[in-house]
């Protein structure tokens, strides 16, 4: 990333439109606030706020790739359940024989102390993060040279499949699942503890993401975007930006995986770790509604999604896909460039855009 | 004078009201029970059976004078949320009917995959769950203390058809060794379970398997497994997977014309075989957690016959009451059981009164052991015999004798 820069030996001044904008700190406080006031004003929907920290997680991630890069992935769901998988290994086989704590014939029980919960949930998602950027180098290798629908068939690929190879893969107990082990404390203590995670987590994942916009490595991964021949014509190392770019989207999405994993309590391959039909189009339909190539559309969709979709979960039980699909129609067909998209369309100063100002910058970066 | 009228009216109404709900409620309060289940995806058709019977129950009880606890009386309610057949809702639904619905006691989700979900949650805020639907053993040696689970736990499901076939070589003088087994079990905790206990037995006999297959979810087709199995010719086709699994098993069966001596599977009744498929659904070997047929009485809803002719009056679309939702009431027999005995609403009284159940219902008798399993009911084989389903093993139960080999139609 910074290498990027330091390889060209000089660093490139940001845009305009990657500034700190006020609109920016008013948003981010606003988020910030809410995230530390939520669970103490509504202690009860902890762990509801907890899994939209996820959801924000998902669409920021997601839009890396679809957003920024022009690759829409509808694998990247893959990096979810991967980081779980990880995560669980390594919080149970660090103090006992994974093969038998996952055997559907076993009849002994093990106990996990307290101290053994925090190291393995420690390492599990160190592990889960680093482990799933690996495996994102990897498969880069292989599915980069696809483009376009290809590449979004190729990656979708890849989370079916893994779905099902976990689930013929008895050591990890197969479609049998794994229990998670349970937490050492009280019910709240634990719905707090994960809370702070993926709140910690989304932060974080945002924090970076707007650094990592801001710097010659955001511009390359747009400019692969907008044309990638040129691109490459140019002198960006596409492939190598492609692949770094997955690796920072799989290293946020495997520490979500084991957050999730740990706080479902029960993780099995096909519905919680790879669930490519719910989760893994959540995050694209997220980052859409908000509008994708933006850094507040993934956040604000994602926020919205949430919000609706626990709403009609609750009063239009039955309806809940329906209203759903029509958010996603609408979205569609009449609002493409999402929410903030239209937004920016419409009031550019708010996101430091002064019109003169942009075409002038363009045409610099042009020449 | 419109006034009047008006005022008057709700006045002969509001008595009306008072004096039926005297009559058949005597002002009970709410109790409310919460309950996460399949009412979409692939569970759905099995979520809705066991939502039937958990209706039904409730009714009962309340139409019975509710649940007395001192001088109070409480009338059961139950609120539900769908979990969309997948675990990974699961969490955070019981989540929302614990910390926002304020539910402290629960009946438990349809399928072994959900139940494992929900046990480390119940577990976690110490809030008991009678549950009536995930059989898996898994859920068992985890040493939950808030999990109870009225039916008999996975590995009995076709535990007693592999014993049977071993019987019947025997008596036909061939040895265990020979009679081959063919297995297709769906890849879900459930099935996992019923396999792991199928190769115990399997062992136990001697017997060999010759095909040991493991099928996708929701599963549709299992064509590749059954050509397969005409080509072996397995003296025993063993297969599992849910309604879904059981209907499709029914439907290529006869499509492939499988003529395999002994088939079993479980969920035929949920499937509706002998509805979907006929006659050529006659000699399929279905274990059951429960029959209308057997001899079992409990003072809600007296014999298992009679709670039979109940269920089908009640909800329509039912030839035979499928167990998923007997054994669904006999968790709200539980519940009312175990709130009277305590006498109080606190839920670790209520856990205490829950372990120490020991309970004559429709269902069979309900004891738990240490672990929350019942261990007081057997599982019971039933072979459709000219579309009836009639319990044929373990022997003390047996109301016919078993047709072998299988009439294929």
């Amino acid at each position: 990333m910074t290498s990027v820069a330091d390889e060209r030996g000089k660093q490139v001044e940001p845009a305009a439109r990657r500034m700190i904008t006020p609109h920016d700190l008013i948003m981010f406080g606003a988020i910030v606030l809410f995230g530390i006031l939520g669970p103490l004003l509504f202690p009860n929907y902890t762990f509801q706020i907890a899994v939209l920290w996820l959801m924000v997680l998902f669409a920021q991630t997601w839009d890396v790739m679809g957003g920024q890069m022009g690759y829409n992935s509808l694998g990247n769901i893959f990096f979810f359940g991967a980081g779980m998988y990880i995560c669980a290994v390594t919080q149970i086989g660090l103090f006992t024989d994974v093969g038998a704590f996952t055997s559907s014939t076993d009849q002994g029980t093990f106990n996990f102390t307290p101290d053994q919960y925090y190291i393995g949930v420690a390492a599990g998602l160190v592990f889960a993060a680093f482990g799933s950027s690996l495996l994102a180098v990897a498969l880069g290798w292989i599915v980069f040279g696809l483009r376009g629908p290809y590449f979004a068939i190729g990656t979708l690929g890849i989370a079916l499949g893994a779905g099902e190879l976990v689930g013929a893969w008895e050591w990890v107990g197969g479609g049998g699942g794994i229990p998670i082990p349970v937490y050492p404390g009280s019910g709240d203590g634990k719905s707090f503890f994960y809370y702070c995670l993926c709140f910690g987590a989304a932060m974080a994942t945002f924090i970076f993401l707007k650094w990592l916009y801001s710097t010659r490595f955001g511009l390359a991964i747009n400019a692969i975007r907008d044309d990638e021949e040129k691109a490459e014509a140019m002198g960006v190392h596409t492939m190598r930006h492609k692949t770094v770019a997955w690796a920072i989207s799989a290293f946020f999405l495997g520490i979500s995986g084991g957050l999730f994993g740990n706080m479902t309590g029960f993780i099995e391959p096909l519905e919680v770790a790879f669930p490519a039909p719910t989760f893994g189009i959540f995050m694209v339909a997220m980052a859409l509604l908000g509008g994708k190539g933006t850094i507040w559309g993934p956040v604000i969709g994602a926020i919205l999604f949430h919000i609706v979709k626990e709403a009609t979960w609750t009063y239009f039980l039955g309806w809940q896909w329906v209203a759903l699909g029509v958010i996603i129609i609408v979205n569609i067909v009449f609002f493409q460039q999402g929410i903030v998209g239209w937004l920016q369309e419409k009031y550019p100063s708010w996101f430091g855009i002064e019109v003169e100002e942009r075409s002038s910058s363009a045409k610099e970066a042009a020449e | 004078m419109r006034h009047f009228t008006k005022w008057s009216l709700a006045a002969v109404a509001t008595a009306a009201m008072m004096g039926t709900s005297s009559l058949a409620y005597a002002a009970c309060e709410d109790l409310t029970l919460g309950s996460a289940i399949s009412f979409t995806g692939k569970y759905s058709t099995n979520g809705i059976h066991a939502k039937n019977g958990y209706d039904l129950a409730a009714k009962k009880i309340n139409e019975m004078g509710g649940v007395k606890v001192g001088d109070k009386c409480y009338n059961f309610k139950i609120k539900y949320y769908d979990d969309e057949s997948t675990p990974a809702r699961t969490a955070q639904l019981l989540e929302r009917l614990i910390k926002q619905d304020g539910v402290k006691y629960f009946l438990g989700p349809y399928s072994s995959a959900t139940t494992k979900a929900a046990a480390p949650i119940m577990e976690k805020y110490k809030i008991p769950m009678v549950e009536a639907e995930g059989a898996s053993r898994s859920l068992f040696n985890k040493g939950y203390k808030y999990l109870f689970a009225v039916l008999s736990t996975s590995e009995q499901y076709l535990a007693s058809s592999v014993a049977l076939a071993a019987e019947i070589a025997k008596k036909n003088g061939k040895k265990p060794g020979d009679v081959k087994v063919a297995m297709a079990f769906e890849n879900d905790p459930f099935s996992l379970d019923v396999r792991a206990g199928v190769l115990d037995d399997i062992k136990k006999h001697g017997l060999k398997v010759v095909i040991d297959d493991k099928l996708p979810r929701d599963l549709s087709d299992m064509s590749a497994t059954l050509t397969k199995v005409k080509a072996l010719k397995p003296d025993l086709l063993l297969i599992s997977g849910h309604s879904k699994g059981a209907a499709t098993a029914g439907r290529q069966i006869k499509e492939l014309k499988i003529d395999t001596p002994m088939i079993a599977l479980t969920h035929c009744e949920a499937a509706k075989v002998t509805v979907k498929y006929g006659d050529s659904a006659n000699g399929l070997l279905c274990p059951t957690q429960w029959a209308e047929t057997l001899s079992y009485k409990g003072a809600a809803f007296g014999s298992a016959a009679d709670y039979d002719k109940l269920f089908k009056a009640s909800f329509d679309g039912y030839k035979n009451v499928p167990y998923q939702s007997a054994q669904a009431s006999a968790a709200v027999l539980v519940w009312a059981d175990a709130i009277k005995r305590a006498q109080s609403l606190d839920t670790e009284k209520i856990r205490d009164a829950l372990s120490k159940t020991d309970l004559k219902t429709f269902y069979g008798s309900i004891k738990f052991s240490k672990a929350g399993n019942n261990i007081a009911k057997p599982m019971v084989l039933r072979q459709i015999q000219g579309g009836k389903y009639n319990v044929v093993a373990p022997s003390e139960w047996a109301s016919h004798k078993i047709d072998f080999p299988r009439k294929a139609q």
